[in-house]
């Protein structure tokens, strides 16, 4: 309800009671200890995923920050221009509880229309576990923590958060290891929900009298 | 000749693993459901052994859309466990807060869950399709776009008292962690008011509140839908009407036993919160009603069966001795187990009953004689449930009358506060206790069992709405209310089963918040955008 427009808003995203889903909360939480500049804001989406959309209502700039699991090495840290990671909310939109900010980003098109933020830039960092606990694995921690530098420094240097126009002196972004993983193994890792194929019910029906 | 089909409708919620629902169909008529819960979510196991005020920070992340009705079970049973005193003003604005966040259930839910069934192809038949596409198709929907836009209003106001919502802890034994201000509360009463007026009378009801609220009973609702244009032409009205022509209002029954364990604390009934003087306290009734009769709710009635739960062995056990022991789903198919819900049940007359539990069957609690003067007593729910039974209609409607009812209580709440009283008093934390915290989420009963032991956690149960709703069969092979509720339920296109779709989401049961990490992609789409060479 804050009159003042944040220049830059990062919400992080996931769930605190399923280990390292609940990055994005946590790194919040370490953003806020270790000092913002001004202009930036930070909130908890949590597993909210609709209301994300409602939040980024005035900001200028948005830096989502979850775990994501890919299949990669844990700790790998990614990040996205929000095109490349929406995902359209119709596909999901059949149960709030499973909204998540990759479907708000569409659903806030739809909804702020003009006041859609200028940037959107999702930074994700790759899970080693999501069973239920409360404490980051090490990789992931780790992981937070450069994420946290690698903000701040941006945002000393007058930039955004993401990568377009600030050099973020690193070389190897953006270029990846060479990964052989089968995607669709990899997204049931671990027995966890791969909620992003969604599609209407699949149904089985077999028939006997 | 009759045909016998099974069907197994995958992620009723649309994504993967949360809620299967397998049925056996008969002549195109569902005759037996099972209904899987498939993941597992640990939250007891997390509490354990933790410190006693852990639980108001973890319950509320159980649940991305109704953490506020978490943290205010959560903080009671905290109460009662260390014999807190809660001043009325704690109680009231743990009641707007929670309020608040049921109200913003009502039209998201609606709209953005349940009604996109209302549009399926299945229905373009009917003559009132066309204007129901007009009103409801997702996104483009007259009614959709302010219904959902609008829905963040409520919990505006929640984040004015507890600075954030949905995961704030601001509520605490002993009272809430805010100090408002005179410009909070008109702020407030504004964005309520804001609401109601721009979607509530607009476009639900067509009318004021005040008119609405006048309909005692089903036959005053049917003269209220044609009182005049503006009514008949109202979401509610078309609603009614479109239900009626399509027959869903004919099933999805479900168990016809409806539990509320009450919540709302009236300011000046509970301010040393115990399990004893609890239901005389509540605003919104507690009790249980047979279908035929009305009983006062006692938690020492609530059981938790896990026979055919993926946990180990096999009884049924009162939450203060709950037991979370979970196997893998594997053996627990083996023995006959299929899923990780357990089932709750009530003990009636001796007996271990399900109980469907939610809007509709805390508004049917509502109807319940001997209600005292602070209480909410409305016989419409009732009334209706009397008249024309229970069904997907009926539920939804029973829903949806709670909107007017709580903007209204909150109005009263807003006025009650005393904003140069105290909010908070500073609670003794014993080492030693037992706590049954209790409310009333927008989906239906929730509540809390603590035991705490050398000023640690021994044992934390969260009995949820969704676990009385999509519970599994208990002991005696008894179904739980939404295996229940889907039978009889005609199954036009196996296929589409869209018929399912409606009788599970007419009781927004909550699976998914579990893990929210993203996998829309793979590591090799994600690869070109990774940061940093290492990890």
């Amino acid at each position: 309800m804050s009159d003042a427009r944040p220049r830059v808003l990062v919400i992080g995203c996931g769930n605190l009671l399923r280990s390292d889903d609940g990055v994005g909360p946590v790194m919040i939480r370490r953003l806020l200890d270790r000092g913002l500049p001004p202009g930036v804001e930070v909130a908890d989406g949590g597993t909210a995923g609709m209301d994300v959309a409602f939040r980024m209502r005035g900001a200028a700039h948005v830096i989502l920050v979850d775990a994501c699991a890919s299949g990669g090495e844990p700790g790998s840290i990614y990040e996205l221009p929000a095109h490349e990671a929406e995902t359209p909310p119709l596909e999901a939109a059949g149960n709030l509880h499973s909204f998540r900010w990759d479907h708000a980003i569409t659903f806030a098109r739809w909804l702020l229309k003009d006041e859609f933020p200028q940037t959107v830039t999702a930074f994700l960092i790759e899970a080693a576990t999501t069973a239920p606990g409360m404490e980051l694995s090490r990789p992931v921690t780790e992981a937070m923590d450069r994420l946290v530098d690698l903000l701040l420094d941006r945002w000393t240097r007058g930039g955004t958060g993401a990568a377009d126009g600030v050099a973020v002196g690193d070389p190897s972004a953006g270029r990846g290891p060479e990964v052989t993983a089968d995607p669709g193994e990899s997204r049931r890792r671990g027995g966890e929900p791969g909620v992003a194929s969604a599609s209407r019910s699949p149904v089985a029906a077999g028939d006997a009298s | 000749m009759g045909v016998t089909m099974e069907l197994k409708a995958e992620s009723l919620g649309r994504v993967e693993g949360e809620l299967d629902v397998k049925c056996r169909i008969d002549d195109g008529i569902v005759t037996e459901a099972w209904t899987e819960g498939t993941m597992f979510r640990g939250f007891e196991i997390i509490l354990k052994g933790k410190d006693p005020q852990a639980g108001l920070i973890v319950t509320p992340r159980i649940c991305g859309i109704c953490g506020g009705s978490h943290l205010t079970k959560a903080s009671y049973a905290l109460d009662v466990a260390w014999r807190t005193e809660v001043p009325p003003n704690a109680h009231l604005i743990r009641a707007i807060a929670q309020a608040s966040e049921t109200l913003q259930s009502i039209p998201r839910w609606f709209y953005a869950l349940f009604g996109i069934d209302l549009v399926n192809k299945k229905y373009a038949r009917s003559p009132l399709y066309d204007e129901a596409v007009r009103r409801w198709a997702p996104f483009v929907g007259t009614c959709y776009e302010p219904g959902v836009t609008l829905s963040n209003k409520p919990v505006e106001i929640y984040a004015i008292f507890g600075g954030q919502w949905p995961h704030s802890s601001f509520m605490v034994p002993g009272g809430v962690m805010c100090a408002p201000t005179l410009s909070d509360v008109t702020r407030s009463r504004a964005i309520l008011q804001y609401w109601t007026s721009e979607w509530l009378e607009k476009y639900w009801l067509g009318c004021p509140i005040d008119r609405y609220l006048e309909i005692r009973s089903w036959n005053d609702m049917l003269e209220w839908m044609d009182e005049n244009d503006s009514q008949r032409n109202s979401d509610l009205a078309f609603f009614i009407r479109y239900c009626r022509d399509t027959g869903l209002d004919a099933y999805g029954q479900g168990c016809g036993t409806y539990l509320s364990c009450g919540t709302y604390m009236d300011k000046d009934h509970y301010q040393r919160p115990d399990i004893a003087t609890r239901a005389e306290s509540v605003i919104c009734k507690s009790g249980v009603y047979d279908g035929e009769s009305f009983h006062p709710y006692e938690q020492e009635n609530v059981r938790e069966d896990h026979t055919f739960s993926f946990y180990r062995g096999e009884g049924m056990l009162h939450p203060f001795d709950g037991v979370t022991d979970p196997i893998d789903p594997r053996d627990g198919a083996r023995q006959g187990k299929y899923t990780f819900s357990k089932a709750p049940r009530y003990m009636l007359d001796g007996k271990a009953t399900p109980m469907e539990v939610g809007p509709y069957a805390r508004q049917v609690i509502a109807g319940s004689p001997g209600g005292l003067p602070h209480q909410d007593n409305d016989p419409f729910t009732y009334d209706m449930h009397r008249t024309i039974g229970p069904s997907v209609m009926s539920r939804v409607i029973g829903r949806m009358h709670e909107a007017p009812k709580y903007v209204r209580r909150m109005q009263q709440w807003l006025d009650a506060l005393d904003l140069h009283d105290r909010f908070y008093v500073k609670p003794t934390e014993h080492a030693e206790g037992r706590g049954w915290g209790a409310t009333e989420a927008s989906r239906g009963a929730l509540q809390d069992w603590i035991r705490i032991e050398d000023g640690r956690i021994a044992n934390y149960q969260v009995v949820t709405p969704t676990a009385w709703t999509i519970g599994p069969r208990d002991g005696s092979g008894t179904m739980g209310p939404m295996e229940q509720a889907i039978c009889g339920a005609p199954i036009e296109d196996p296929e589409d089963p869209v018929e399912l779709g409606h009788v599970v989401r007419s009781f927004d049961s909550c699976l998914v918040c579990t893990v929210h990490a993203y996998d829309a992609k793979t590591d090799r789409e994600l690869a070109r955008f990774r940061v940093g060479g290492g990890c």
